[in-house]
């Protein structure tokens, strides 16, 4: 087996007594967009810092085509970035800017010029180059970062929220840019944001970081339909969670008590399930449906429409268990059930158990 | 550049029309101003045309003389080392209040002020015991086996430099402090996964950024320098005299108010030749934006 391009192996990052890293391992292969994807202080951006070369890990080891790269300094790691906030110089034109990393590194004029010239054509900004940073809008900014950081052809690009300080608008126009330019470049990107929908729209895989750990690494489908974590399948796409209890557990199956009268079967479970124990059953609310009278072929619970909203393509409602917890269905537009359907109802909630979770403590 | 001639016409329209109402309000203080600054500078410069006869004499005579042009070299030798040293010594300085954590530069920024704060008089004084012959500078150094012989600094230029660097610093320090704290961290962070080295940071990116702080702070440094009295009157000679004391003697001793007044012309006018100056090259207000 050939080397990962690029291996992060138990990176541990210690504050006092802070972890704000917890041992993450990682391998990333050349080419691909691989997004860190996690809430504020779950460690994503400072795995990313580690990267950079701006902190030292506590412990553990970065290897990039097989070289450890702790021992080399920032500047001489030949690795991009695109920051936050907007770190263009503010002193310099923005084709100085793009220069700039070709310049001290001594290459000769014309070659600088020429490689500039690709840039500004890569981000779509030709005829920029003697523009001021402060004369441009936040998103333009952003794009003469990325030209600027891919300028020295580096083997990877980090990118650090780089569009979070945009509106949604721009955000989902340069989104757009930045997927063109990894297919037209094929550098390998890391990118972090806290912004699900982003982290799905743009990646080829994400690494859901959670309290300075990786929950679950893969590809959104998969993150989706098998979250290993009941933090990941909060995290990715809308869920409810019921509270359960374990009746049974075999081959990663379990049968849960959910209330007094109803045993869903099979449902793939997470976690240290023991008989007796604790568990929170995950759903989808596209994934479940909503009847007027109980049938029996499928797991279901019994529940009162709270509120109906009408979305367009889907219809929205919000109804309430008997033991008081909030479940949301999401019926496409056409489903006959919602005809004639009025709050204070009582609905008949089912759904197929292989498509659940189960997550035990 | 055409972006920069933009802004500076668009900039007096802005401010013309948020040019507050009741001119009547302000003009106690404008009278005072005009009372206390305008006519006494403005009878100062009469006296160096009129007294003691009308005319240029007291201009000819200070630009003829030679010990007259060699006190103005020496005002103005003495202030351009002051502003260079205390640039040399107040960069690093404002770049660590900036950058280090907050309890710390609270320290530091509460001993920079104090001294500021401290008596004049006393802080000059304090030179003239550290610089004398048998002062602790000369002692160490003998003792350390550097020199043999008790370097002379004080009575001369030196001692005047060395003085006049110190009670500067804090001028120049924290107005750097203030701009160099306004620049974006990352911009740096940026700067270093280009490829830069620190130097290539240093000079490429937070000098030029900081240009304006230094250049407003080396202004006010160079200004306060070619009239400052009591350090060149404390420290240096009679034989190196500058021209505020060159001033003091006319005014006090040979009440010549003619030659005084022409003295402080001529600072005047190269005080604000050195302002026109500047603002033509960093412009009211823009530190920060464009830079050069």
């Amino acid at each position: 087996m050939t080397v990962p391009f690029l291996q992060i192996r138990g990176i541990r990052k210690e504050y006092g007594a802070v972890t704000a890293v917890d041992d993450v391992t990682l391998n990333v292969e050349k080419g691909e967009f691989l997004t860190f994807l996690g809430p504020s202080g779950s460690g994503k951006s400072t795995t990313l810092y580690i990267l950079a070369g701006f902190e030292n890990p506590t412990s553990g080891d970065i290897l990039l085509e097989g070289k450890t790269l702790l021992q080399t300094p920032s500047h001489k790691r030949n690795i991009g970035m695109v920051f936050q906030r907007y770190t263009l110089f503010p002193h310099l034109s923005v084709g100085e800017n793009i220069a700039f990393p070709l310049r001290v590194r001594r290459l000769p004029k014309a070659e600088i010029d020429e490689k500039v010239r690709r840039m500004l054509k890569l981000v779509r900004l030709e005829g920029y180059e003697d523009r001021m940073p402060a004369k441009m809008s936040g998103g333009q900014q952003q794009r003469v970062a990325l030209a600027r950081a891919l300028a020295y052809d580096p083997p990877v690009l980090l990118m650090d929220e780089p569009l979070s300080a945009l509106d949604k608008k721009l955000r989902e126009e340069i989104q757009y840019e930045i997927r063109r330019i990894h297919q037209e470049t094929s550098v390998t990107i890391l990118y972090v944001t806290h912004d699900q929908e982003e982290a799905l729209r743009l990646s080829d895989r994400i690494a859901v970081f959670s309290r300075g750990v990786i929950d679950q690494t893969g590809t959104g489908p998969e993150l989706y339909a098998n979250p290993a974590t009941r933090f990941v399948a909060q995290f990715i796409g809308d869920s409810d969670f019921l509270k359960g209890v374990v009746a049974a557990t075999s081959g990663g199956l379990a049968d849960i008590h959910l209330g007094d009268e109803t045993v869903v079967t099979g449902v793939p479970v997470h976690g240290k399930a023991t008989a007796g124990g604790n568990a929170a059953v995950m759903l989808r609310p596209e994934r479940i449906n909503l009847s007027r009278t109980a049938g029996t072929d499928r797991a279901g619970i019994a529940a009162t429409v709270n509120d109906i909203t009408f979305l367009g393509n889907n219809t929205h409602v919000a109804t309430v268990t008997s033991a008081n917890e909030a479940l949301s269905v999401r019926l496409p537009f056409g489903d006959t059930a919602i005809n004639g359907l009025t709050t204070g109802e009582k609905v008949w909630i089912t759904w197929d158990p292989a498509t659940t979770h189960a997550f035990c403590d | 550049m055409s972006v920069m001639t933009s802004t500076t016409s668009f900039a007096p329209e802005l401010r013309q029309r948020r040019r507050p109402s009741g001119f009547a309000y302000i003009a106690p203080a404008l009278l005072l101003i005009a009372l206390f600054f305008i006519v006494p500078i403005a009878s100062l410069l009469l006296r160096s045309v009129l007294e003691p006869t009308p005319g240029l004499s007291n201009y000819a005579e200070l630009f003829g003389s030679w010990t007259y042009v060699r006190i103005f070299a020496n005002t103005f030798l003495v202030s351009a080392l002051v502003t260079l040293l205390s640039v040399i010594i107040g960069f690093p300085v404002a770049w660590l209040l900036a950058i280090i954590p907050n309890r710390w530069g609270s320290v530091l920024f509460a001993i920079i002020l104090l001294s500021m704060w401290t008596n004049l008089l006393a802080r000059t004084y304090a030179w003239m015991v550290l610089l004398q012959r048998t002062g602790v500078i000369n002692k160490t150094l003998i003792n350390l086996g550097l020199i043999d012989q008790p370097l002379v600094m004080v009575n001369n230029l030196t001692g005047v430099t060395i003085g006049m660097t110190y009670i500067m610093l804090p001028f120049i320090i924290l107005p750097l402090r203030g701009v160099i704290k306004d620049i974006e961290p990352g911009i740096l962070q940026a700067a270093a996964l280009c490829g830069a080295t620190k130097w290539q940071c240093l000079w490429g990116v937070l000098i030029p950024l900081a240009l304006p702080g230094i250049a407003s702070g080396a202004l006010m440094v160079f200004v306060m320098s070619l009239g400052y009295f009591v350090t060149p009157a404390l420290l240096g000679g009679t034989a190196n005299m500058m021209v505020a004391e060159m001033i003091a003697q006319f005014v006090q001793s040979l009440v010549n108010w003619g030659m005084g007044g022409a003295a402080a012309l001529v600072l005047l006018v190269v005080t604000l030749l050195l302002y026109a100056i500047q603002l033509r090259l960093f412009g009211v207000g823009r530190i920060g934006q464009e830079g050069q």
